[in-house]
């Protein structure tokens, strides 16, 4: 004892383990804890009967979720919905970049306030606040109905919602129109930290205001878009399912159905909690797949991994 | 980034604190006994934590209701309900052992509650509660109906009677078709042979009345989709609803048809095929209302009390429409005959509706004591006459000769405040928030001869005795429309029987849920389809896909889980 407290290193050490180790406990608690919940997978679990008297059953559930074709399809048609959206996400994720620098080059401060303002406001509300606007604009008496028959484009009312065409393309237009002034934000601070000498420079050597954001502004905050492109990569599968949950119908709701929301179908109409773990973990597996992958990739690319 | 990290640090931390207290104070209130202000029986305040799945409100109970069961008992009513909190609250709960102090069930998840040790044996207890014992004959049937029980006293069931099992007390039926008398009128009362004859009597009522008042446009019908799958029912909860006009009952996956026979939901001579296929017609003849796939029942309800709606054929939705006014001057809502049509109804629950009370098996004999007072004076007539009729001098007066008369009949439906005397706060907010009866509504009230139901009152009939009703009588040649029913032989009445049914295994229930969700799905879609080629292929499609979740061994499951049902029905019949 005497000996470890006059090791002065070792003391130091210590002391900083002690900082870490409230961090290590939240992350025990909550990413390493949750994990034992995967043990309902083997199980033939049905509450009010405690796990403890539910008969193991191996890998049962896991073989459920492709034992017919109808099964497999129905995999298939969930994993092809969560690529797809994500995949728009990803592919559209210069959006809130540009947003920003075109909102940076606003010059009357009142009205950039304002356009900011009512761009970032929408993430404040809750989907379900999301959908009755939806719901009150889109309906069959809705305004956008009523504009159309009155400049007489239409003659009845057109169903938007019941429609199930586009459904991807429509999904990443709300969620857009929700998160990109909120997204944007960090691209402004980004380019509020650009030097202002730069651009007075490049003025002075005559750089029109479009080769100012394409070879100043842009180039300075890419590190920026980096490593929002990356976070947001490791969220490919988990792409929620509040929204989703609220616009799904029966009509859209072959290609509405992601990840998440079949998994939350599943387990909360009766009780498929075994499946619907088993579908979960699916989902970690995947996901461990993307990230190994992106990860060689980052390191064909950069030269480094980013694990 | 560093004060990121920082920030969502604190913030978890927050979380994290609050979840801890929010155990904590959760543990203190359960726990029971905190000092009171002292009112009613002179105990101490104490709260009874109600696992309820009838309710669809969650918290305390408030206003009027709350301060009649303090007055009396002292006890605070709180609310636990999975309909507003989710089903997953249903295993969070169990899991920890202690549903609640009073647990209200289905009867096939209260069968598993009790196998399980979660349900108190009250058999030593409730013989001493003269309220309850009126009801021995049910209780006792119902708990030894339960699976492996040995004598033993679990259950209360809701909604007994103190009629038969195999009578029908009501003027009207659950779900037939019902149409507004002065439109019916309009278009010159003409005879309905069919559903298409219906169709034709739903296109005129358009032609006659394309708009409501405030010129919003009015469809003859209109469909709501958020109901389908409750209950572990499958497919749309309006289709399920219309197929007893013609004497079949859908049991989950299989249709009980009048004959006592099953035959799957996918057959193609049954009636959600036929229900389905009326829907269709409907819409591609202009009657549905195009929003029908994508509102709620909330937004029904408003096109109802805003007159949008012609059709309606719950017996309970024209309280959204028919007021005493509106029967007075006949615009209301009243049943109108379909001639090849057979109602099929179930009778009045004398065994009670397939909900069961019992009381936790984790309560201390303090509570437990208080509880059964409380559940005893829940079933006496003057809890029930406060449950179902509201409160003296604000609900009703009563008369010189014992019998009530109803006031404020609105008192319901716009929320009335109520005088602070009775507790303050809206009628509706401090409204009975469990939600359920031991004791149907329909049951005599012994303090007056008649029933509880305020529609049924001596005054209530003479008050609503309307030109309308008199013309409808005159028509039909009946005084109501289930004596009408009989008069014709149309009525099925499904005698009241009480038996406990298995549950789902894991297996079934995965199948179910995705069945469930395929035929949904389907059957919106072929409502909107365009023409007969189409209907019919999507439900071919839809019954391969079915075969390929597992529908055949949902329907071998379901059957002999409502064999049962029916081989007691036939030995009351």
């Amino acid at each position: 004892m005497k000996k470890f407290l006059s090791n002065k290193r070792k003391m130091r050490g210590y002391r900083e383990f002690l900082y870490i180790l409230p961090i290590l406990v939240l992350v025990l608690i909550f990413s390493y804890y949750p994990l034992y919940g995967w043990i309902y997978a083997f199980f033939d679990y049905k509450p009010p009967a405690p796990l403890s008297e539910a008969p193991f059953v191996g890998l049962k559930w896991f073989k459920n979720m492709v034992s017919t074709d109808v099964k497999i399809r129905e995999v298939l048609r969930v994993l092809r919905n969560t690529f797809a959206m994500s995949g728009l996400s990803l592919l559209f994720s210069w959006f809130p970049m540009i947003f920003a620098v075109f909102l940076n080059e606003i010059k009357c401060t009142p009205f950039k306030k304002i356009v900011q303002t009512v761009t970032t406001l929408p993430n404040f509300i809750s989907w379900v606040l999301v959908y009755s606007i939806a719901y009150n604009v889109l309906n069959s008496t809705g305004v956008i109905n009523q504009v159309l028959m009155n400049l007489g484009i239409v003659d009845s009312p057109q169903l938007f919602l019941q429609s199930s065409e586009h459904i991807w393309f429509k999904m990443w237009l709300w969620l857009t129109w929700k998160n990109a002034g909120w997204s944007a934000i960090m691209y402004i601070a980004a380019i509020t930290g650009i030097d202002e000498e730069l651009k007075e420079a490049a003025r002075v050597d005559g750089a029109s205001r479009m080769q100012i954001i394409r070879y100043i502004i842009i180039p300075s905050i890419m590190p920026t878009y980096f490593v929002l492109v990356m976070l947001s990569l490791a969220n490919f599968l988990s792409n929620g399912m509040e929204q989703y949950f609220v616009f799904q119908n029966a009509f859209n709701k072959d290609s509405i159905e992601v990840l998440d929301l079949y998994v939350y179908n599943l387990a909360m109409g009766s009780g498929g909690y075994p499946l619907s773990t088993a579908v979960s973990i699916l989902k970690s597996v995947v996901s461990l797949i993307l990230l190994c992958l992106s990860n060689k990739f980052s390191k064909l690319v950069r030269g480094e991994g980013f694990i | 980034m560093k004060s990121k990290k920082i920030g969502s640090i604190l913030l978890a931390g927050v979380l994290f604190a609050t979840a801890l207290t929010g155990c904590g104070k959760d543990g203190a209130d359960s726990g029971g006994s905190g000092k009171s202000s002292s009112s009613g029986s002179g105990k101490d305040l104490m709260t009874i934590e109600i696992y309820d799945v009838a309710a669809n409100y969650q918290g305390l109970q408030t206003g009027w209701f709350d301060k009649v069961v303090k007055d009396r008992f002292n006890l605070e009513l709180n609310i636990i309900a999975p309909q507003v909190a989710g089903d997953a609250i249903y295993q969070t709960r169990s899991s920890t052992g202690n549903l609640g102090d009073i647990v209200l069930l289905d009867n096939t998840d209260f069968a598993d509650c009790v196998k399980n040790g979660l349900v108190k044996d009250i058999s030593g207890e409730i013989g001493n509660y003269p309220n309850l014992m009126t009801y021995k004959d049910q209780i006792d049937t119902f708990n030894n109906g339960l699976d492996g029980n040995d004598g033993a006293t679990y259950g209360i069931p809701c909604q007994m009677t103190n009629t038969s099992p195999t009578s029908y007390s009501q003027d009207v039926i659950y779900s037939s078709p019902m149409l507004r008398w002065d439109l019916y009128k309009e278009i010159g009362e003409p005879d309905i042979e069919d559903l298409n004859g219906l169709l034709d009597v739903l296109e005129k009522i358009k032609e006659v009345h394309p708009a409501n008042e405030a010129g919003d446009p009015a469809y003859p019908l209109s469909l709501w989709p958020d109901w389908d799958g409750g209950d572990g029912m499958i497919g749309i909860a309006n289709v399920v609803q219309l197929t007893t006009w013609y004497g079949e009952k859908i049991k989950g996956s299989v249709i009980l048809k009048p004959d006592n026979t099953f035959t799957p939901l996918t057959d193609k001579s049954a009636t959600y095929y036929k229900i389905l296929k009326f829907l269709n017609d409907a819409q591609r003849r202009g009657l549905v209302d195009p929003d029908s796939g994508t509102q709620t029942w909330d937004n029904v309800c408003s096109k109802i009390s805003a007159g949008q709606v012609d059709l309606l054929w719950y017996s309970w939705e024209v309280g959204f429409w028919n007021s005493i006014d509106r029967q007075k001057n006949g615009t209301a809502f009243i049943f109108i005959p379909v001639k090849d049509q057979t109602y099929y109804t179930d009778s009045d629950t004398y065994y009670g509706s397939g909900r069961v009370i019992g009381v936790g098996s984790q309560v201390d004999d303090a509570k437990y004591q208080r509880i059964m007072e409380f559940l005893d004076w829940y079933a006496s007539p003057e809890g029930l006459v406060f449950q179902h009729a509201g409160i003296e001098g604000f609900n009703y007066t009563v008369g010189e000769d014992g019998k009530y008369t109803q006031i404020n009949d609105n008192a319901l439906m716009d929320n009335l405040p109520v005088p602070e005397e009775y507790g303050g706060a809206g009628y509706n907010d401090g409204n009975n928030a469990i939600n359920q009866w031991i004791v149907d509504a329909t049951s005599t009230n012994p303090l007056t001869g008649e029933s509880y139901t305020s529609t049924y009152w001596s005054s209530y009939k003479e008050a609503t005795m309307t030109d309308m009703k008199r013309e409808w009588q005159e028509r039909f040649g009946a005084p109501e429309p289930v004596d009408w029913m009989e008069q014709n032989k149309v009525l099925l009445v499904s005698p009241n029987v009480s038996v406990s049914l298995p549950s789902d295994t894991t297996d079934i229930s995965v199948i179910r849920n995705q069945v469930n969700a395929e035929v949904c799905a389907d059957s919106w879609k072929m409502i909107f389809a365009k023409d007969d080629a189409e209907f019919d292929s999507m439900w071919d499609e839809m019954c391969k896909t079915l075969d390929g979740l597992g529908f055949q061994d949902l329907v071998k499951f379901d059957m002999e889980k409502h064999q049962i049902e029916v081989d007691a029905k036939k030995a009351v019949q």
